[in-house]
């Protein structure tokens, strides 16, 4: 059998701080199969962006502390020299960043650096990089992309460079795409039109797909497996439809009551209670136990691995199964006020 | 304060157009036609009451905000805050507007001075602005208000995960108790329990001080959460004005399809069968502007009006309609709004065979 696509195996990324370590990621294993799509939810800052930017080996500025592998079709990427790691970015793993501004250049061309990526790595020409640069930019449906193309980035809208950056990511058409929030910046039909394009890519050339997202419903539309993430670690993972259907993680539930609806009246939303821990120094046990409404003596003894609970779904609670049928009802306070 | 500014709105936006011109070449640019980004944009914001603007990447949502903060002049119009008409205050008139209007940037990573650590750039209106009183302390409790920890204020931008930078952003432009905020897309980047926080905390700042907001945002259930009213913009024209709680049942083909395009939530049972509106055809560009109604190449309705998914009334081809008020006072631009029982979606699929194509 051939190995995954990619496989984290126990990643752990510690920036170091004034303040001691940030466990920013600790402890992840996540792995995802060809021509499947993998979806990432989680809290802000529970170290997604983190994990494929170490995949990409794109951290080495804050000189991070990095343990575990990331296996690309079995090969540790975090082991390979620089010059060959030059050779998997783009064409092997293509990745949509977060922030666009971030990863495009304020004084080229929008055309030219989507050429230019074409260029570092097919044998083509000037001019032929350039048409299929526009031709990227039309098919991310930017209107009048010849004239688009020529722009620089802060002449664009937000969600205009966002479509950059998907064009500059799909282009190479990589075996691996790791897009973080891609569709943030995008209406609705934008962004169907968007996954579609991604979909399409993935049904005919088999790639593999990450999606990050904070968005519920477009996980829940487009992925095959889930992985939720929190400070760092996941807390459940398995098939998107069992997931979302039977969620068994107490934060998965927190996430999936807040939501809030297009056709709610303006309530008040019920955010889980709490915040987020510090990653320099976090709870004992259960990272999420100081804001969790079900946390018994157990919860705060030891640091729960994820256990499968059988059909690929696992998740890394210590609740015993059966009394986790007694989930809350969604509008229902918890009983207690959650201690700090 | 005379009577009359208590009831008049807080923000009244009249005929905003922005244009950016196109140019070419650097030594001797010379200009090509203009991006026509925002044009003939009116509308009003009544005190501590929030209009929600969606639409299309591109149609001139982000500049229309940046107009209202004052970072960009427009090519003709007004902005009225309070009755004063800002577009042309300089000087310590423009500082007071400073103070008053916040603006919480659609990309937070671009609006952080990455040299400055997150204390400073949420400290550093107090500071300009001279306001008295601890600052350290009034930087850790913004910072707490938006969910951050004490341990972030000491980190740099680049430091932070995307869904942190733009709560820092969030924070700064609450630094100095605003009385209109400015959001565009401030939420994009959180998880839903975030997001949840974040937007309550802005309700509950809108009942304490009244603050008016102006909300851009794509997520629809967003919009509907935050905002009384809402307009929807195409290609740079408010092309339907409503309440929000229409917003569900829109009457504008465009509106029709934005909301039909929004996924469904799991976990809440509905839409398991969801009925998209796929729109076929080329994005209209702001440098050509299309004749007629900027919707028409793109428009099932005017499809189901013509009888023929490859046609559309001569109207929508060749007059741009008016944005004006139908039977039940929403504002509207299109010749043919829907009606109940408008089958928008098999119009829709219809478009989407080609001419010479088969049955599908
Ligand atoms: N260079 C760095 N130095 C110190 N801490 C960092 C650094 N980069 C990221 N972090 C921290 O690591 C954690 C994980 O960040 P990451 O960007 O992966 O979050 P995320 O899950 O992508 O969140 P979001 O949904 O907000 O984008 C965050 O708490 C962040 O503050
Ligand atoms: N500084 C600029 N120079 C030239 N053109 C600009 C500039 N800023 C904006 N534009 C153009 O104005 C139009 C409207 O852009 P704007 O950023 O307002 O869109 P938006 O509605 O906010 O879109 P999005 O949802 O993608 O953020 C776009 O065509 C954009 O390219
Ligand atoms: S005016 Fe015509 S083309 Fe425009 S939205 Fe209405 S029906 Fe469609
Ligand atoms: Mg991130
Ligand atoms: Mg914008």
């Amino acid at each position: 059998m051939s190995p995954p696509l990619l496989e984290i195996d126990d990643l752990t990324v510690h920036f170091p701080s004034a303040a001691g370590p940030v466990r920013a990621v600790d402890g992840l294993s996540l792995s995802l199969e060809r021509g499947q799509t993998l979806g990432v939810v989680g809290e802000s800052g529970s170290g997604k962006t983190v994990t494929f930017l170490a995949a990409m080996r794109l951290l080495e500025r804050s000189r991070p502390e990095i343990h575990g592998r990331i296996l690309l079709d079995g090969v540790d990427v975090l082991t390979l020299p620089a010059r060959e790691m030059r050779e998997i970015r783009g064409p092997r793993i293509g990745m949509i960043f977060q922030d666009p501004l971030s990863a495009l250049h304020p004084l080229l061309r929008v055309g030219d650096q989507i050429a230019e990526t074409v260029r570092a790595h097919r044998d083509v020409g000037r001019r032929d990089a350039w048409a299929q640069s526009v031709a990227a930019l039309a098919q991310v449906g930017i209107p009048n992309a010849d004239e688009r193309a020529r722009q620089y980035p802060h002449q664009l809208s937000g969600g205009m460079r966002q479509r950059v950056m998907i064009a500059m990511a799909l282009i190479l058409e990589p075996d691996l795409l790791i897009a973080d929030a891609p569709t943030t910046a995008l209406d609705t039909t934008v962004e169907a039109q968007i996954l579609g394009i991604i979909d399409d890519l993935r049904t005919r050339l088999g790639i593999g797909v990450v999606l990050v997202s904070h968005s519920l419903a477009t996980v829940a539309d487009v992925a095959d497996t889930v992985a939720v993430m929190y400070a760092g670690r996941a807390v459940e993972r398995g098939p998107c439809q069992a997931v979302f259907a039977h969620p068994s993680h107490p934060y998965t539930w927190g996430l999936l009551d807040t939501v809030p609806a297009l056709g709610a009246e303006r309530s008040r939303l019920v955010p889980i209670p709490g915040s987020p821990p510090s990653l320099i120094d976090p709870p004992p046990g259960c990272r999420f136990a100081p804001r969790c409404a079900y946390r018994f003596d157990a919860c705060t003894r030891h640091l729960p691995e994820l256990v499968e609970r059988g059909g690929g779904h696992a998740d890394a609670c210590v609740l015993p199964v059966p009394g986790r049928g007694a989930r809350r009802n969604r509008l229902e306070p918890p009983g207690e006020e959650a201690a700090a | 304060m005379i009577d009359g500014t208590r009831t008049r709105p807080l923000l009244e936006v009249q005929s905003l157009t922005k244009r950016f011109p196109l140019t070419r070449g650097v030594i001797f640019a010379h200009s090509r036609g203009a991006v026509h980004a925002v044009e003939d944009v009116t509308f009003t914001v009544a005190r501590g009451r929030t209009l929600g603007i969606v639409g299309e990447s591109g149609s001139g949502k982000s500049t229309t905000a940046r107009m209202i903060a004052r970072l960009i002049d427009p090519t003709s119009g007004t902005i009225a805050v309070d009755g004063t008409d800002i577009t042309r205050l300089v000087g310590a008139d423009l500082r007071t507007l400073r103070q008053q209007v916040q603006m919480v940037f659609q990309d937070a990573y671009g609006s952080l001075n990455p040299r400055q650590t997150a204390g400073q750039i949420v400290g550093a209106p107090l500071r300009v602005h001279h306001v008295p009183g601890d600052r350290r302390a009034h930087v850790a409790g913004l910072l707490e208000r938006v969910g951050l920890n004490p341990e972030h204020a000491a980190r740099y931008p680049h430091e932070f995960s995307g869904g942190q930078r733009q709560r820092i952003g969030i924070a700064r432009a609450l630094a100095l108790s605003p009385t209109l905020m400015i959001l565009d897309e401030p939420v994009s980047a959180l998880d839903v329990s975030v997001q949840a926080h974040v937007l309550n905390l802005l309700t509950d700042l809108q009942d304490e001080h009244g603050i008016t907001y102006v909300v851009i945002s794509h997520d629809l259930g967003v919009i509907r959460h935050l905002a009384d009213r809402v307009a929807v913009i195409y290609l740079g024209r408010i092309v339907e004005l409503a309440d929000a709680a229409a917003i569900t049942a829109p009457r504008h083909p465009y509106t029709a399809a934005l909301v039909s395009a929004a996924p469904a939530q799991p976990g809440t049972g509905t839409g398991t069968t969801r009925q998209r509106i796929v729109l076929t055809g080329d994005a209209p560009s702001a440098i050509t502007l299309p004749t007629g109604c900027a919707f028409h190449a793109r428009c099932p309705k005017a499809r189901l009006i013509s009888g023929d998914p490859h046609r559309v009334p001569e109207r929508c081809r060749s007059e741009r309609p008016p944005l004006g008020p139908d039977a039940d006072g929403r504002q509207l631009a299109c010749w043919y709004p829907l009606e109940s029982g408008d089958d928008l979606i098999g119009a829709a699929q219809a478009m989407a065979i080609p001419v010479s194509g088969a049955q599908a």
